[in-house]
């Protein structure tokens, strides 16, 4: 029992983490109608930069938060516009192109890492490794808690600019509809780049916390890519909301899966489920829209 | 009295162009409509002056600032607002948030506020549902708040795409009433429609496009004494 417990805590507070990066792409391909394949990569540099400010600084790592969403926040918010435009493009499939593009982006993120960083597998320090809390019977990682508590706030944040700002209505306005938008004078060109810098900038912190619970290396941002895409399809394309649960959802799998069957099998359990809710409820289990 | 004009507007979409150089002049406080066949290129002129489509050639002002090429955004901010085809409501959006989207393009948020308080007065159907989604309002519903949406921002020239499509004979009757009470404000109305029987009555100024050029210019009453027009478009 206590087992079964503490696998569903960690489930949980892993699928938070995941949350943040996974709302941000929902949020991507709401407004600028794009399946961003590079989030595993954003995810990836996020790590990197942790490890690199904790290792050659000697800093927190946990000090990379804020320097991941500036850094990593204005990168986005020029590639983003690139994105925009290829999105817009008058080509035959432009929807195909732009999937191409962010499939180039990350294979250019991924081979970088790879030549310059190489295939080793860091880790991140912070004050908080090795710590564990109890809560009850069950033992957490104090770690885990930590990252699952600032991406919740994170995610807060994130949703209370949505919901409570006028940008923020501009941001649902021009998901719902673009060209309306822009009939009341929002700028979605503009808005687009900003939307994909606060994702590009969400999802680099959530890389820190991941960076800090597990490691970095350039060849499992494929993982977190997949991770995004099993949220996408069981909440719904754009759906910002159903990703929260679908994330916690997909942290409860993986985490069960491992306990009990061992990690190998994990992706397997992924994409069983992800076969079986695009056979049952193709749109999406959880809602759809904003 | 500031006025919009249009004059020998080329545009099109990609390289397949379809409207050839037309020019309009339409007047504030004035309803002008623009009629045509289907496909004559009607929505995509209108498009054209709001600067949703690029114009090609040719030039649109509003009073004595030139507005063509403008970006779409920045045309609101020279009091131009353009009603796409069903009003355009955001239908997942609440009937408040499409009205302070209505005022998206002024910084000062309390004013938006204020002037939204105001319109609600006078629509009171939409008073009693702020806080619904506009998608679960009727199809005439959401044409009065597409209508007060456009009024938030207090603009000169509203362009209107078809406001009577998709509307029960009732409602295309009191939607065109309350068009015709904005020009009371000062409002001028740049409409295009398909319903020449029902919008004949309210309009000042009349232009017909067939395939992209202008056919007609004139008064409704010039409409009413030309026989050939008249079999053409109200059928007989």
């Amino acid at each position: 029992m206590d087992l079964l417990l503490q696998t569903l805590a960690n489930g949980i507070l892993i699928g938070g983490v995941v949350a943040t990066f996974a709302i941000g792409f929902q949020l991507t391909f709401g407004v600028l109608h794009v399946i961003d394949f590079a989030v595993g990569a954003w995810v990836i540099l996020g790590g990197y930069l942790a490890y690199f400010m904790s290792s050659l600084l000697g800093v927190d790592g946990f000090l990379a938060l804020p320097v991941a969403f500036v850094l990593f926040g204005t990168l986005g918010y020029l590639i983003g516009p690139i994105i925009y435009r290829v999105r817009n493009s008058r080509t035959a499939r432009p929807e195909l192109m732009a999937l191409a593009l962010t499939f180039g982006l990350f294979t250019l993120l991924r081979g970088g890492m790879l030549t310059f960083w190489g295939f080793n597998t860091r880790s991140v320090d912070t004050a908080l490794s090795g710590g564990s809390l109890m809560i009850g019977p069950v033992a957490v990682p104090m770690l885990r808690v930590v990252a699952f508590a600032f991406a919740m706030a994170a995610a807060a944040a994130l949703f209370f600019m949505l919901y409570r700002t006028r940008y923020g209505l501009a941001i649902r306005a021009t998901a719902e509809n673009r060209e309306t938008a822009g009939l009341m004078g929002v700028d979605v060109h503009r808005l687009s780049a900003t939307v994909y810098g606060i994702y590009a900038g969400l999802t680099a912190m959530a890389g820190v916390l991941m960076g800090a619970i597990y490691s970095v290396n350039p060849e499992i941002g494929l993982r977190y890519t997949l991770f995004a895409f099993f949220i996408a399809v069981l909440a719904g394309l754009g759906s910002v909301g159903g990703a929260i649960l679908a994330a916690l959802f997909l942290g409860i799998i993986e985490a069960v899966v491992a306990t009990y069957w061992g990690s190998a099998y994990s992706h397997l359990a992924i994409f069983a489920t992800l076969y079986l809710v695009l056979l049952v409820a193709p749109k999406g289990i959880l809602g759809r829209g904003l | 009295m500031s006025r919009l004009e249009a004059k020998d507007v080329i545009t099109g979409y990609g390289k397949h162009e379809v409207v050839h150089g037309v020019s309009l002049e339409a007047a504030a406080g004035a309803i002008t409509c623009i009629f045509g066949p289907n496909g004559c290129g009607k929505s995509t002129f209108l498009k054209a002056v709001a600067g949703a489509l690029p114009a090609w050639e040719g030039s649109v002002r509003l009073g004595d600032r030139e507005i063509s090429n403008r970006p779409v955004h920045e045309v609101v901010r020279e009091g131009l607002v353009m009603m796409p085809q069903g009003g355009g409501a955001f239908p997942r959006l609440t009937v408040m948030e499409n009205l302070r989207m209505g005022g998206h393009a002024i910084a000062d948020a309390r004013l938006v506020e204020s002037r939204i308080e105001a319109l609600l007065a006078e629509y009171p159907s939409l008073a009693r549902r702020t806080g619904v989604a506009a998608g679960s309002l009727s199809g005439g519903e959401q044409m009065m708040l597409a209508l007060a949406r456009a009024l938030v921002s207090e603009p000169r020239f509203i362009l209107l795409d078809e406001p009577s499509a998709g509307l029960s004979p009732a409602l295309v009757g009191e939607t065109l009433e309350r068009v015709r009470e904005l020009t009371r404000r000062g409002i001028g109305i740049l409409m295009v429609e398909q319903n020449i029987r029902e919008a004949l009555p309210i309009a000042d100024k009349i232009y017909i496009l067939t395939a992209g050029e202008k056919r007609f210019e004139g008064t409704p009453a010039d409409v009413r004494d030309d026989a050939q027009l008249m079999s053409i478009y109200m059928g007989g």
